[in-house]
């Protein structure tokens, strides 16, 4: 009749998980049911090591129901995208697509995002890219910039009003 | 036969990795490919999957169309794109309301995306499209026997369900294009190891310690050169290489160039050409030793 | 004047519930041709057989209708039971008035007027019913076995015994099969050999079985009781009149140890003239004509040594393949199994380093009949390892690879440890990386305990990789015991590869028109109640070929197969069904369109008469001639067009 975790003494969130499963399935990626806890995924997840994520651990925790715990942490930014996780997965199931359903559910929820993030996203909003033209440094210590390198313009979104007109509407909605 | 390609330059390489499409510009017209530049692309939207993943299929999707607009074929040259751009194809291929959606969304700026068009990373362009024996042809200034490692990165193997330019367990295109420049391509156990690029945006530390240990390891076996084939990972391994050695406490010392910086050399173009003065590594060990 | 009787069955409330019987059974004994109609709660029963019996006598009746269960539960039950009674079997119609009335629908008023359209147009069925007969055929008294492991062995073994001679025919050039190439057996550690060989010698010895080694089946024709098969023999350029297994041309041979030994599982050596194994039988040499500079090449340095060597000129060159006939009754496929080529887990490092191997590449290591007469040497080499390692389910319960359990990897990995642990004592580390273990048979989990109590470190968890460093190998794997990721280095990881299909399976299926499963095994014809039948009357399949399973499992299966095929080889005659097709002779104009439609290859054309006939033997009543045929000449017995259109204006 009722499953209550001892630990936050709290019961599992069913619908976040029916949530995160239909986006999964949307998206052409297994849902987190399969798994069957070989841990192939922690023993050669990059991010291990260094930051002690556990993939295979966040998917059993989705089994669960356990979202809230999981979109709370710090944790689930720690995952470096190397993909490893989804390709030798034996039963399909790709931690690293629901790490990102986490971190947009952690998002949408008003969570501060980490790091550089905002700064990218507020980059592509004025300008189309997620940095301007940088300065560099040569091994000579020479400072160059592209225009001088005879590189061309810089391909952006010609009508920047419409551009941020189409993306404005997107940050309003989930997957 | 001149393949044409619209370039699709992304964010990182047009703003800060130079050298990249430097050499690109300079080699590829060689081999009888011809590069368009295109108006209007934005970024792939990769950087933000974790921000919201709708964005980042809504900026893929836009950039598909507008190449589609022109009738072109891309070339992305950064493994970062290039897996964003195949995945949303491959996402909208496989889910017709999604793709429904998405159109709905682009017609603000009056675009559509209707079709599968290729999209062609420098590896598979250089190996399957250009060919071995093409190459061979424009060598003119080849490498004797320099003992190079090839960097592949994560997102051009990975996940190989969707079609990726290389085998994701035990790529090899790199290591042949790198025999016919004279190279003797090095195997070494961490192959197949990110670069921790991804992790710049918040944990920077941690990115830099998987920068320095790849590299450490590398210059253990007496590999004399690294080529990668992704600003991102050259952004860590090259421009970050000081940085990452004081956070793995080891003086690194390994030359890292682009493939078409070492290829460019092969077809006797001049160093200033390609944008060698802008690797921060020290890549004058392989043109004072090993190029005429 | 035909007497039909008409009994409605209540099947507890099953029917009862929806339909009102008594309404039903008032209304059916008022239909013409309808002389008694009676209800009864259960109809199949014991009670409700006596009432059919009884009231056919009674009112002499010549035809029956159950109103009932779906035919698909007791038609053959009710034929007998009015056979008893007296009526022609084949003048018996159910109605079905459960599955397709009383539990389709929940308005018993409807369902009820329904229930009795269905009986009226089963009476109009019942009264255009042929007193059908089935045909016999002569039933071969003996049987052919494809497969000589362990499965085929014991098979032929109890069917020879049964008194049935048995057509053996094996592959290779030796019986045994992948048992031969273990050491031991788990949970007893039996050593295989010494329970395998007395009856390879058996075999061999038994005045009821023929052993056909160094052949193949080439094709199948007939039908259950008689089946015409043609058997390919190779030739061993050996004559085995001759041969007495002496090994002087082995010693002799141009490429003595130069060629890759299948039985050693790539581990060993020989030569193009060679002995499979030393138990082989039977206990003759055999040469490579693949390899065999005489027979590649056709020249041997000055002379082929072999025959110089040959004390008895046993070899000969000029043998050539023999194709041979044999009539069976019966046939039993024990074709086993393959393993799984770890190269496609490409992560193990199996093609990278040599000191990756395969289970079963480490039981020939094991063995001390192996390529290194048993002792635990690293490939890379050739010292003692200081760590093995294994890793389980490589490619099994894997959707990128086999989806299904090999059954057996957990034991056998339990096993090589044991052995692992006697050979090189307690000096050498022995992890296990493993899923989920799975000991479940008799004495299996008191093997596991006792393998825990030899200090093995049990790793819960797969690693992602195996990564060849200069002198070892490294493994990262994260414990979900303990939750740690451990750094293993180890000097040999043995891989335990999924079990699968042969990889000629496919082709081999289409000889027999047997049906496959998923999984690319061949396919039980009722996974619970019929392990060892298969879908073709007269065809059963035994052991690993059927799908993975261990030794006890395989014999178990190969003697109930045996039971089966002595079911149908111990008849003279066996009858066949009278539902099929057959040809009006009057109106077939010898097209030949069933004939190539027929699936069964029931069909042929009579060329003096120019029509088509009907192999009885062949037919399944499957419909496809019928509705084929463009002159209506091909009929279905007792389900004619006529007789299935007047039971549709009944309804109507």
């Amino acid at each position: 009749m009722s499953i209550i975790d001892l630990t936050s003494m709290g019961e599992p969130q069913s619908d976040l998980k029916k949530e995160l499963n239909d986006r999964l399935t949307k998206l052409q990626d297994e849902i987190s049911e399969y798994c069957f806890q070989c841990a192939k995924c922690t023993s050669g997840c990059e991010a291990h090591k260094l930051l002690e994520l556990e993939p295979h651990k966040i998917v059993a925790l989705l089994k669960r129901g356990l979202i809230n715990e999981l979109v709370n942490s710090d944790v689930i930014w720690t995952c470096m995208t190397c993909l490893k996780c989804r390709e030798r997965c034996p039963q399909r199931v790709a931690p690293v697509e629901i790490l990102f359903a986490l971190k947009n559910m952690a998002v949408a929820s008003g969570k501060q995002i980490p790091g550089k993030y905002t700064g990218m996203l507020q980059s592509i909003l004025s300008m189309g890219l997620i940095q301007d033209i940088q300065q560099t440094t040569t091994r000579t210590n020479k400072i160059l910039k592209r225009e001088e390198l005879g590189l061309p313009p810089l391909s952006k979104p010609t009508d920047v009003s419409k551009f941020q007109a189409g993306i404005m509407k997107i940050a309003m909605e989930k997957v | 036969m001149k393949k044409k390609f619209a370039l699709f330059p992304g964010c990182l390489m047009p703003t800060e990795q130079y050298a990249y499409e430097l050499s690109i510009r300079e080699t590829l017209p060689l081999l009888g490919v011809e590069l368009v530049d295109v108006e209007g692309f934005s970024c792939c939207g990769e950087p933000m999957k974790s921000v919201n993943q709708l964005l980042t299929l809504y900026l893929s999707a836009r950039n598909l169309a507008i190449a589609e607009k022109h009738h072109l074929d891309l070339f992305v040259p950064c493994a970062m794109c290039h897996l964003a751009l195949t995945e949303c194809q491959h996402i909208l291929e496989e889910n017709p309301a999604m793709k429904e959606r998405i159109n709905s969304m682009l017609t603000a700026e009056g675009l559509k995306y209707i079709e599968r068009r290729q999209v062609i990373h420098i590896v598979d362009l250089l190996h399957d499209q250009v060919g071995i024996e093409k190459i061979k042809e424009h060598v003119k200034k080849p490498f004797t026997g320099l003992k190079i490692a090839a960097h592949y990165g994560c997102h051009i193997l990975r996940p190989s369900e969707i079609g990726r330019p290389d085998d994701s367990e035990n790529p090899q295109k790199i290591e042949e294009i790198l025999k016919a420049l004279g190279v003797e391509p090095m195997s070494y156990p961490q192959k197949l190891d990110c670069c921790g690029a991804p992790l710049l945006a918040n944990k920077p530390e941690s990115a830099l310690t998987k920068t320095g240990q790849k590299l450490q390891a590398i210059q253990e076996q007496g590999i004399q050169g690294l080529v990668d084939v992704c600003p991102w990972c050259h952004k860590m391994f090259d421009s970050r290489q000081t940085k990452a050695g004081e956070t793995v406490a080891a003086k690194l010392d390994v030359p890292v160039l682009y493939l078409t910086q070492l290829l460019g050399l092969a077809m006797g173009i001049r160093s200033e050409k390609l944008g060698l003065e802008l690797n921060l590594s020290p890549v004058e060990k392989i043109q004072l030793g090993d190029v005429k | 004047m035909r007497r039909i009787g008409v009994f409605v069955c209540h099947c507890g409330i099953n029917i009862a519930q929806n339909v009102d019987v008594k309404a039903l059974t008032e209304y059916a004994s008022h239909l013409n041709g309808v002389v008694v109609a009676k209800e009864y709660k259960y109809m199949c029963s014991d009670v409700g057989a006596s009432l059919i019996k009884n009231t056919i006598k009674e009112f002499k009746l010549d035809g029956v209708v159950i109103a009932s269960c779906s035919p698909r539960m007791h038609e053959h039950t009710f034929r007998r039971v009015a056979n008893d009674g007296g009526v022609n079997p084949y003048r018996v119609e159910i109605s079905n008035i459960r599955e397709q009335c009383s539990w389709a629908h929940s308005n018993k008023e409807q369902a009820t007027e329904k229930a009795k359209y269905l009986v009226r147009s089963a009476v109009s069925k019942a009264l255009s019913l042929e007193p059908l007969r089935p045909s016999t055929l002569k039933v071969i008294p003996e049987a052919l076995v494809i497969g000589g492991g362990i499965a085929g062995i014991q098979t032929s073994l109890d069917l020879a015994n049964d008194g049935f001679k048995v057509h053996l025919v094996e592959r290779d050039p030796s019986i045994g099969g992948h048992m031969a190439q273990l050491d031991k057996t788990f949970p007893t550690l039996d050593c295989s050999s010494c329970i395998l060989t007395p009856k390879m010698m058996e075999v061999a010895n038994h005045d009821n079985i023929e052993l056909l080694s160094y052949s193949e089946v080439a094709s199948i024709e007939g039908s259950i009781g008689n089946y015409t098969v043609k058997i390919r023999q190779k030739p061993r350029y050996v004559d085995v009149d001759k041969c007495t297994g002496c090994g002087d041309c082995a010693s002799a041979c141009r490429l003595k140890e130069r060629i890759v030994s299948e039985f050693n599982q790539g581990m060993g050596k020989r030569g193009a003239a060679y002995m499979p194994f030393p138990q082989a039988v039977p206990l003759k040499y055999v040469i490579d004509d693949k390899k065999c500079l005489f027979l590649t090449k056709g020249k041997c340095g000055d002379e082929p040594l072999c025959k110089k060597a040959c004390a008895q000129g046993a070899i000969n060159f000029d043998q050539k393949e023999k194709i041979v006939e044999r009539k069976v009754g019966a046939i039993v496929v024990t074709t086993g199994y393959d393993v799984m080529d770890p190269t496609s887990v490409y992560e193990y490092g199996y093609d990278q380093s040599p000191d990756v191997i395969t289970t079963l590449e480490m039981e020939r290591l094991i063995s001390s009949s192996g390529p290194t007469k048993g002792e635990i040497l690293r490939p890379s080499n050739q010292q003692k390892p200081k760590s093995v390692t294994f890793i389980l389910c490589v490619g099994s319960r894997d959707e990128t690879q086999c989806t299904w359990c090999c059954r057996i990897g957990c034991m056998t990995a339990l096993k090589q440890v044991y052995l692992l642990r006697e050979k090189l004592g307690e000096d050498v580390e022995i992890n296990v990386c493993y899923n989920d273990l799975r000991s479940f048979g008799k004495g299996y989990e008191e093997f596991y305990r006792k393998v825990r109590g030899l200090h093995t470190n049990m790793f819960r968890g797969h690693p992602s990789e195996v990564r060849t460093m200069k002198d070892n190998l490294k493994i990262d794997i994260f414990d979900t015991t303990t939750s740690k990721l451990f750094e293993i280095k180890t000097d040999m990881v043995v891989l335990v590869p999924a079990m699968m299909p042969r990889t000629d399976a496919t082709e081999f299926s289409r000889l027999l028109h047997l049906t496959l499963s998923g999984d690319g095994f061949l396919l039980e014809a009722h996974p619970k109640l019929r392990p060892v039948d298969t879908f073709v009357n007269g065809i059963f399949i035994a052991g690993c070929c059927q799908g993975p399973k261990d030794i006890q499992d395989t014999v178990a299966q190969a003697s109930a197969a045996a039971s089966r095929a002595a079911t149908i080889l111990s008849q003279d005659e066996l009858e066949i069904d009278p539902l099929i097709a057959m040809v009006d002779e009057d109106i077939c104009t010898g097209c030949g369109i069933c004939v190539e439609v027929c699936p069964y290859e029931a069909r042929t054309l009579n060329e003096r008469k120019r029509i088509a006939e009907v192999n009885d033997a062949l037919c399944t009543g499957c419909g496809g001639c019928i509705a084929a045929c463009p002159s209506n000449a091909s009929i279905h017995k007792n389900f004619t067009k006529k007789q299935l259109l007047n039971m549709v204006d009944d309804i109507m």
